[in-house]
């Protein structure tokens, strides 16, 4: 019986080293295969045309950036007359509808409504908009004034319902937590790149995202309840076989959690948001969903499975064999290098190597310290989220924002 | 939109995984042989030790001017038998590696020394506890704490009892040393603890074998 269980943890084993193995090698070859169309972007129209465009800001409690936010909309290099900027107050108790009034002599329209969350402000705003396509912003984030530009020419494609920018991090001064969160910002946003290669962005950021007005009336409006509804909405987009497209050199900037408690809060909420979307849309694991429904779906799923057998595994090794650590602490490592330490270090090395390609795409300039820290300390955090975040769900406690 | 499968992308990483995979396969088990042969020395290496302090108490047949000399010994050969011990359970737990050959040589050296506690015993007065575990890594669910709750009461009783000097067989590797200890031991199930010469059958808690530790 020992010897069974034995053999059932080498095999588990030796099925995650060679799911992080499969799926370290499909990234790479899927940066292989694409990485000389990273900064590509279909031409501009040659008709010169500006197509109508709303910008709908949902807000609440925003006083801090709220100013910020509406001057870089009104700053786009995009012609003033083309712009529909609306600022839905989700009953803010601070003074972000007093400042977001004061921009009405720039033609931004101003909404409000009880507190009823970012979706419903969302599609309050989009109820109200007049343009072909809507943009939706957070009210912590600064477009770069070619943002629109640099995404319109990806709608020429008829089928592309939404276009994603690169939304980086503000940098703060003296602040490592966002300095991390910057790295990992430009990971995300290099790994979403090529995801969009085989049709498969998994997300339209709450900082910024361009949809088409019609991908509203074809998928419906954004979910009010939802926890990560930038996330469902794509996903729903997806569902629909619709194309979502990613541009890297338009730039948004967003705010990030400044400390180690807020950061956790949203990282949970995603967490959770996401686990229940990805339950929600488990349909799409079929091979008519192309590389999404059989790559990209099914690896959240097996991620988290993974995730936590490896937890489990760990666990395990400290309980059953704490004599282990007693007494041979450093023949212990010597002994135990082989097949999954040696894919462990593998898996480790990509990693770092996803980082510094992830950097370099951007030209961001990043000190190493941070980088360092970034893959033995900031990384680890995630255990955190998801244990959190089972816990959480497992005692079903109530989602909030 | 139609959707397609990259195929080839996924046909080729699966290529590189199996590749870098049975690379790994190999590697690890070059790493585990290697480990194996060291481990191999260094029984060898003991076992020439506890001959040399056999020998030297030959040749001191009938004297005790070399007991501290003989117990320093024994204190570093015990040492280095247990430090042997751990090695290989580690290779068995953790790396699954099991190595018959060494293992049986492995009980032949604590057999080894296991005489040589003995007779330093009976020769230096010397007032350690012998205590032998007998478990069995096919056939016993519980021997595998009942090994963790020795190693807990040695630790526990440290310096409050005389020396605890532990010697483990497993009974069902077809040891011809561990058959004969079983044999005379009267040994019939796992897990099973003789101490200074006294069996106990059966699962002992950690309690029980303090106390029994205690008693001498």
């Amino acid at each position: 019986m020992r010897l069974l269980r034995m053999d059932a943890i080498l095999l588990l084993n030796y099925s995650i080293a060679f799911f992080s193995l499969f799926t370290v090698f499909f990234f790479v070859l899927l940066f292989l295969r694409y990485r000389r169309h990273l900064t590509e972007a279909p031409a501009p129209a040659v008709d010169g045309l500006f197509p109508n465009v709303s910008i709908i800001i949902p807000a609440r409690n925003e006083e801090a950036g709220i100013a910020g936010t509406i001057d870089s909309a009104l700053g786009l290099d995009y012609p003033r007359e083309k712009l529909d900027i609306i600022v839905v107050d989700d009953g803010s108790t601070d003074r972000t509808l007093e400042i977001a009034r004061r921009y009405a002599r720039d033609g931004v329209q101003v909404l409000t409504q009880e507190n009823r969350g970012k979706g419903a402000a969302l599609n309050n705003g989009i109820g109200c908009a007049k343009g072909e396509l809507i943009a939706t912003m957070d009210a912590d984030s600064m477009l770069s004034t070619n943002a629109l530009k640099e995404m319109l020419p990806f709608f020429q494609d008829p089928e592309v319902m939404a276009v994603t920018p690169a939304v980086k991090v503000r940098p703060e001064a003296g602040k490592l937590i966002v300095e991390l969160q910057r790295i990992e910002y430009l990971m995300i946003l290099f790994s979403r790149k090529l995801l969009s290669f085989i049709d498969s962005v998994p997300v339209t950021p709450g900082p910024f995202s361009l949809f088409r007005a019609d991908a509203f009336k074809k998928v419906g409006m954004f979910d009010e309840q939802n926890l990560v509804e930038d996330q469902e909405i794509c996903l729903r987009l997806q569902a629909a076989n619709y194309k979502v497209r990613s541009s890297m050199t338009a730039t948004v900037h967003t705010s990030v959690p400044k400390d180690m408690k807020s950061l956790l809060r949203q990282r949970v909420r995603w967490q959770r948001g996401g686990l229940r979307n990805y339950w929600k849309y488990k349909f799409l694991i079929r091979p008519e969903y192309g590389d999404f429904g059989m790559f990209f779906v099914p690896l959240n799923y097996l991620s988290i499975i993974a995730f936590f057998l490896i937890l489990g595994l760990m666990i395990n090794s400290v309980i059953a064999s704490p004599y282990y650590t007693k007494y041979m602490l450093v023949d212990s490592y010597v002994l135990g290098l082989g097949l999954v330490t040696i894919i462990g270090a593998l898996v480790l090395a990509s990693t770092v190597l996803w980082l510094w390609l992830s950097v370099r795409a951007f030209k961001e300039k990043i000190p190493l310290q941070n980088l360092l820290l970034f893959v033995l300390f900031y990384w680890y955090l995630m255990v955190g989220y998801n244990v959190l975040t089972a816990v959480k769900e497992i005692r079903r406690e109530p989602a909030t924002w | 939109m139609e959707r397609k499968i990259s195929y080839p992308l996924y046909a080729l990483a699966l290529l590189f995984s199996i590749i870098v995979f049975c690379i790994g396969v190999y590697v690890g088990n070059m790493i585990d042989q290697y480990n194996q042969q060291a481990i191999a020395k260094e029984v060898e290496n003991i076992s020439q030790k506890v001959a040399s302090a056999q020998l030297l108490m030959l040749l001191d047949e009938n004297g005790s001017s070399f007991c501290p000399v003989y117990s320093s010994q024994l204190d570093s050969i015990n040492a280095d038998v247990e430090a042997i011990g751990y090695r290989l359970s580690y290779l068995e737990d953790e790396k699954h590696v099991y190595d018959v050959p060494l293992k049986k040589s492995y009980f032949v050296l604590e057999a080894q020394s296991y005489l040589l506690s003995n007779r330093i015993k009976e020769r230096c007065g010397d007032n350690s506890t012998i205590l032998i575990y007998f478990y069995s890594n096919a056939n016993c669910s519980s021997c595998r704490q009942q090994g963790f709750d020795i190693l807990q009461a040695r630790d526990d009783t440290l310096g409050k009892v005389p020396l605890v000097r532990i010697y483990s067989f497993d009974g069902d590797l077809g040891s011809p040393v561990a058959n004969g200890l079983k044999a005379q031991f009267n040994v019939t199930q796992y897990p099973s603890i003789v101490i200074n010469g006294a069996l106990n059958s059966g699962t002992m808690s950690k309690d029980s074998i303090i106390a029994a530790l205690k008693s001498g």
